[in-house]
């Protein structure tokens, strides 16, 4: 052994290296740019959720004083931090939960305080958005002990002018979902996403890889010797690899569904649909900037900066309305924010496509974006 | 199509690539059915000139004339045959998959014509064998079969014969005397001087311009050698005492 042969080589490894400024630059920046993502996104303090309430309880007289047990249940909701009470009238609760904006709606009837009175039990009705279902569930039990304390103010309450027997009060959540159910949990929230990130993850780096090899080896030049135009070859690579993206996102879906179990409740066409215009796009991507690789070796960096950076802003853990507001314009150019939002409206909503066309119609904006950056690139030559 | 007599017309052509001059007014004219040689080293602009005949570039000044037609020019190239370097092809697919992909790029979909130009290559049987397990002469073989394989009207050839044993070059150039007596042009570049002495007529090639052009036998004599090689070296310095002046 001689260490000298070892050291040389080494010398050698390190002037490679140093020749590389790209992927010196990439060393260095790249984990600092990631982990600040990172690090604003685990401290970052979620986006309020919003409680509803639409009280028409009359109340009862007892003992010449009106109780409302209505009003107290307010006063109890709005003891809590963790979401914010909004009084609602029941059109504004029904148009605040369909667009979202409410996580979840408490209807207090005329009759309130009378069943609780009548049923010693203090039935507390909730209707959860649930497009979200780790935030549902997050509220669901913050409601359980709402109803809880409710009950208690109400007994202290209704005890005393009453015949003075206590008694007990049971708290009871009648829950309802207007998307997917209390069945659901992380992994179907997560499994849209998910889907969408690995089509998104193989086909471009597939793509890249691909047509860095096509421009090394020659054949690309040989290509631009033959009557094919470049819109044609981008085409070509487009339907190619569509067959492969269809069958990942497939075998993708059908695991998720069948397999892992997750819930779905949209029309598998319109996943296969949203899927379809990802493919394009992350096919395009992937011939787009694979001219910005001199070898294999530079596309693998693409996957920090390309490929985590969606995962972390695109909406596949983090919400992005959860995100700090500096970090929501990233999120707002990444093509995957919108697959992952369209996918999931689809899935967890069973949305159609016309009700996701704004999601779609960005992605497709991106899409038209690097079909014409990629058309360009393989032009190039013809051009110059 | 213009029936003009030539097969290529180059007429005072400049291109550039940055600082870097690779054609300085080249002027050049092959007649269909020649068999047209372009010699020089390493740099000299053989590749470039090769290019802007393919399709490839558009030159800076000048114009470049193919089948008639104003290059670049997408219609013209299915009648082309590009011969590139021999890294040039899909290496995980077969001899025949290779060659009928381009010939079908081409508008050629007839199994004869693919199987004409592997036997024409000598590789019928290794037709079905992934390009990577081919050795490096083998695949330069592939290239030119490619090159070949939709009978096109003009052949551009770039060094198709480095690493073909001289036996397969013999049969190669028995075939071009063969498709040139039907009409066929082609153009080789080369530094294989061996091979210059087949080339109907040869064009010295240096720094970008077209120092001399004739039959190999005339340079000879205007260079006052018996000897191919001897001549361009003369007829370079020749030119370089004459900007001297």
């Amino acid at each position: 052994m001689s260490i000298t042969r070892s050291l040389i080589l080494a010398r050698r490894v390190i002037l490679q290296m140093l020749a590389d400024r790209r992927t010196l630059a990439l060393i260095v920046v790249v984990p600092m740019i990631l982990l600040s993502f990172l690090g604003v996104l685990i401290r970052a303090d979620p986006a309020e959720r919003v409680v509803g309430v639409v009280n028409q309880d009359n109340g009862v007289s007892l003992g010449g004083t009106t109780v409302n047990l209505g009003e107290r249940l307010i006063a109890v909701l709005q003891g809590f931090e963790e979401f914010s009470t909004r009084p609602m009238n029941p059109a504004e609760a029904r148009r605040e939960l369909d667009a979202g904006d409410a996580d979840a709606v408490i209807t207090l009837g005329p009759d309130f305080t009378q069943q609780v009175l009548q049923t010693r039990t203090l039935t507390l009705a909730v209707e959860f958005e649930g497009s979200n279902p780790m935030i549902a569930e997050q509220l669901r039990k913050m409601l359980e002990r709402v109803a809880l304390q409710a009950a208690n103010v109400s007994l202290a309450l209704l005890a005393a002018p009453a015949s003075g027997e206590a008694g007990e009060l049971r708290a009871v959540l009648d829950a309802s979902y207007l998307h997917s159910g209390p069945e659901y949990d992380t992994l179907d929230y997560m499994a849209p996403a998910l889907v969408s990130f690995f089509v998104f993850l193989f086909v471009f780096l597939l793509t890249c890889l691909a047509f860095l090899r096509e421009r090394l080896a020659g054949t690309l030049e040989r290509l631009q010797a033959t009557p094919i135009r470049s819109y044609e070859i981008i085409i070509g690579y487009m339907l190619g690899f569509l067959v492969f993206g269809i069958v990942q996102g497939a075998v993708t879906l059908l695991f998720t569904i069948y397999v892992l179990d997750i819930h779905y409740a949209g029309n598998l066409l319109n996943i296969v649909a949203v899927e379809l215009l990802l493919v394009v796009l992350s096919v395009n991507l992937g011939i787009f900037l694979s001219t910005f690789a001199q070898n294999e070796f530079q596309v693998l960096q693409f996957i920090p900066l390309v490929v985590v950076s969606q995962g972390l802003l695109g909406g596949v853990v983090w919400q992005v309305e959860d995100m700090p507001a500096a970090l929501q314009p990233f999120s707002r150019l990444m093509p995957l924010t919108y697959a992952t939002r369209a996918l999931r409206d689809v899935m967890i909503k069973g949305e159609g496509l016309s009700n996701v066309a704004g999601s779609l119609l960005v992605l497709l904006a991106f899409a038209v974006l690097v079909i014409a950056l990629s058309s360009r690139v393989t032009a190039r030559a013809q051009g110059s | 199509m213009n029936e003009s007599p030539y097969a290529v017309e180059v007429v005072d052509v400049h291109k550039c690539f940055g600082p870097i001059q690779a054609l300085r007014g080249v002027t050049l004219r092959v007649r269909r059915g020649e068999i047209y040689g372009l010699l020089g080293p390493n740099g000299a602009g053989k590749s470039t000139l090769i290019r802007l005949l393919a399709g490839l570039y558009r030159p800076d000044a000048g114009s470049v004339t193919v089948l008639g037609r104003p290059m670049p020019n997408k219609e013209v190239l299915a009648q082309l045959g590009y011969m590139t370097q021999a890294t040039a092809l899909y290496s995980e697919l077969t001899v025949w998959q290779n060659v009928s992909f381009f010939a079908g790029l081409m508008g050629c979909r007839d199994e004869r014509s693919i199987a004409a130009a592997i036997e024409f290559v000598s590789l019928t049987e290794r037709a079905h064998s992934r390009v990577n397990t081919l050795s490096g002469g083998m695949r330069q073989r592939v290239s030119l079969a490619i090159a070949v394989a939709h009978r096109p009207a003009l052949i551009l050839l770039d060094e198709p014969t480095v690493g073909v044993d001289p036996q397969l070059r013999a049969q190669f150039w028995e075939h071009f005397r063969t498709i040139t007596g039907q009409g066929v042009t082609l153009i080789v570049s080369s530094h294989v001087m061996d091979e210059a002495e087949r080339c109907d007529r040869l064009g010295f090639l240096r720094n970008g311009q077209l120092i001399a052009e004739g039959t190999a036998e005339s340079l000879r004599q205007a260079a006052g050698t018996t000897n191919l090689e001897e001549a361009f070296l003369r007829l370079a310095e020749r030119q370089e005492e004459v900007h001297a002046l």
